[in-house]
């Protein structure tokens, strides 16, 4: 069981380490798009589409990033003062009653929405710019890497966290 | 029992402030717990169909491909930079130089790198990673005492959430254009819907005032502090200078660009990140390793900001099933008075939950609830924006969960005592509330340099039933809703 939560926990720092570099290409098409729009007025609604669906992959894996990154916003002024112990087993129970759930949900009631759309390669509406699809199937990037997550909080070895 | 559901959306706010306090948890986890715990006993009590559940993946892609939401990781990597950049201890330097030597110097350049450094990194987090480390060791050799540096270091990171274009007010013109197109709907009014940029004019004129009173409090702080002298590094270089005159023309350059509309407020975000990530490799200071380590901060900051967003979106979808929003709905168009006595209340209320929220979740959660049935009874949405972004930095720094409070202990470790922190606070909280009441009172203020033909028009009176069933028909997803393409 440590082999596997071990091996999933390396899964995901791979794919989060691999998803950090997105930013960049991120950043490069938003700031191409004002001289595209203005200076070569061309490409400029391919940068904001191409950009879009970077982002959307980025920001789906950037909630797991902040969970092991320990980034959340939290206010521990009263939990500060509770044994480390008590505050594992809090952690535990909000994964369990509060992650695990919602992102089945998501995973499963996102279906609908996301396997006609990858079936269709579903397009930009407005541009016809393909990979419209890569969007909705960022809702399984975030709900896949959320539940692969929470098993590694749940099951890792106490006090480990 | 379906009758109560409404109540039992309030009964969840009340369990996420417990939550938030009493766990020590993410505040995104317990948003998202508290709405799945209400979702399922909405379901249970047959107050929420299930199939309208399925409403939440079609609006999480929404956030997906909002274009505004784009700035927020291009924000968080400009503040990431700035932070491993020479660039904020330049302003610092150059900003002493041209001020009279003497205390009131620091603290006035502390103020002054507060407002330069805010609109160019964007959040708050990041200003006060970048103030502590620049500022609050000078302030320290110069015998400023703790508690007051916290307050400066405190204070001067806020000025980014007022002046543009910040993350808070790209978020919250996001969330204003989404309330205001539901009071406009909702009332059949004519007026033109409020945009970020609306918002960005909008704050100029308060979020000026305020810099002046903060610069008047500090300088009036240092007055009191003996004069100590010149430490030997507090001269810029030749090198500095040229730096801080680049940097500040840039960032008016941006300002500016932003604020007659040459460019959107994302593209100038990505114009500051790709700048300074130039700027970084070329001065050969964002090697290999510094740039895995930014990039990894830069993703974990975003995700904590955008957790916040998916948990909120998720509690809001419950309490609208709920009906909860609808009662809220109620009780504001309720509130007797006119337009000055229903904005008090609001405004009030989300002062209140600021002692438990942060901005961020006040943006998420309180506003797309509170502010379309406010913005029914008051036409004036550009001066209600304002006021809400003056309270939402008030909520920054208000004890004992403003988030800048909470980072500035956090970052200076600081030892002293809670009570003289705010007591060190307290002249800049007061010159703060001073420019919400008077915006409050002078509603022309947020309308300084507006063109007429922009002005919202004055609501035509629309009966509370007619406005609860137009409520009601926008308000309740489609069961088989999808986000429109």
């Amino acid at each position: 069981m440590a082999r596997l939560i071990g091996g999933l926990d390396r899964l995901i720092a791979a794919i989060l380490e691999v998803g950090q570099w997105l930013l960049l290409p991120v950043v490069a098409l938003l700031f191409l798009q004002w001289p595209l729009r203005e200076i070569v007025q061309h490409f400029s609604r391919e940068a904001n589409d191409l950009g879009q669906w970077l982002f959307a992959l980025y920001v789906a894996m950037a909630f797991t990033a902040a969970t092991r990154a320990h980034t959340h916003l939290a206010a521990d002024a009263v939990a500060r003062h509770y044994a480390e112990r008590t505050r594992e087993w809090l952690w535990r129970l909000g994964v369990l009653i509060g992650l695990v759930p919602w992102a089945l949900f998501v995973a499963i009631a996102g279906a609908k929405l996301i396997i006609p759309s990858v079936l269709a390669r579903e397009a930009f509406a407005d541009t016809y710019n393909p990979g419209y699809f890569i969007i909705k199937l960022a809702l399984w990037v975030l709900a896949g890497l959320i539940l692969a997550q929470s098993i590694v909080d749940i099951f890792r070895p106490r006090g480990s966290h | 029992m379906a009758s109560l559901a409404p109540w039992l959306g309030l009964a969840l706010l009340l369990l996420v402030a417990l939550g938030i306090i009493f766990t020590g948890l993410p505040a995104a986890i317990v948003l998202i717990s508290v709405a799945s715990i209400g979702a399922a006993i909405g379901v249970a009590i047959d107050a929420i169909p299930f199939t309208l559940l399925s409403a939440l993946p079609g609006r999480l892609v929404n956030l997906f491909e909002n274009d505004l939401l784009q700035a927020l990781p291009l924000y968080v990597l400009m503040g990431l930079l700035l932070d491993r950049l020479p660039v904020a201890e330049a302003l610092y330097k150059t900003c002493l130089a041209v001020l009279p030597r003497g205390p009131s110097a620091q603290l006035g350049s502390g103020m002054g790198l507060g407002a330069l450094l805010g609109p160019m990194n964007g959040s708050v987090g990041a200003s006060v990673l970048g103030l502590s480390r620049v500022v609050a060791p000078r302030l320290a050799a110069h015998g400023v005492a703790e508690p007051m540096r916290a307050a400066l270091v405190a204070v001067a990171s806020t000025l980014g959430v007022v002046i543009p274009p910040s993350l808070v007010l790209i978020l919250l013109g996001d969330a204003m254009l989404n309330a205001h197109t539901i009071a406009v709907t909702s009332t059949g009014r004519t007026d033109r819907v409020i945009n970020t940029q609306d918002v960005f004019h909008g704050a100029l004129a308060p979020a000026g005032l305020f810099l002046v009173l903060s610069l008047v409090v500090a300088w009036l702080v240092g007055r009191r502090l003996p004069p100590t002298k010149e430490a030997p590094d507090d001269r810029p270089t030749r090198a500095q200078v040229v730096l801080a005159i680049i940097s500040v023309v840039f960032l008016l350059v941006l300002l500016g660009g932003v604020a007659i509309g040459v460019f959107y407020a994302v593209e100038a975000a990505a114009m500051g990140a790709f700048v300074l990530f130039a700027g970084g490799l070329l001065s050969g200071r964002l090697r290999r390793t510094i740039m895995r380590e930014v990039l990894g901060q830069a993703m974990a900051t975003t995700g904590a900001l955008f957790a916040l967003l998916i948990a909120a979106t998720t509690l809001t979808l419950t309490l609208r099933l709920l009906g909860t929003d609808k009662l809220v709905a109620d009780w504001v168009t309720a509130v007797p008075g006119g337009d000055l006595a229903i904005v008090a209340v609001v405004l009030a209320t989300i002062g209140l939950s600021a002692f438990v929220l942060d901005a961020f979740e006040i943006i998420f959660v309180v506003v797309p609830i509170m502010i379309p049935p406010l913005l029914i009874r008051v036409a004036d949405a550009r001066w209600v924006a304002v006021l809400v972004l003056l309270t939402l930095q008030t909520s920054f720094l208000l004890p004992p969960f403003g988030y800048a409070l909470m980072m500035v202990r956090g970052t200076l470790r600081y030892a002293g005592s809670l009570a003289a922190l705010v007591r060190a606070l307290l002249p800049f909280l007061l010159a703060q509330w001073l420019v919400l009441a008077t915006v409050l009172i002078f509603p022309q203020l947020a309308h300084v340099g507006e063109k007429e033909a922009d002005r919202s028009r004055v609501a035509p009176p629309v009966s509370s039933d007619e406005i609860n069933k137009r409520l009601n028909d926008m308000l309740t997803p489609l069961p088989d809703f999808e986000p429109p393409k």
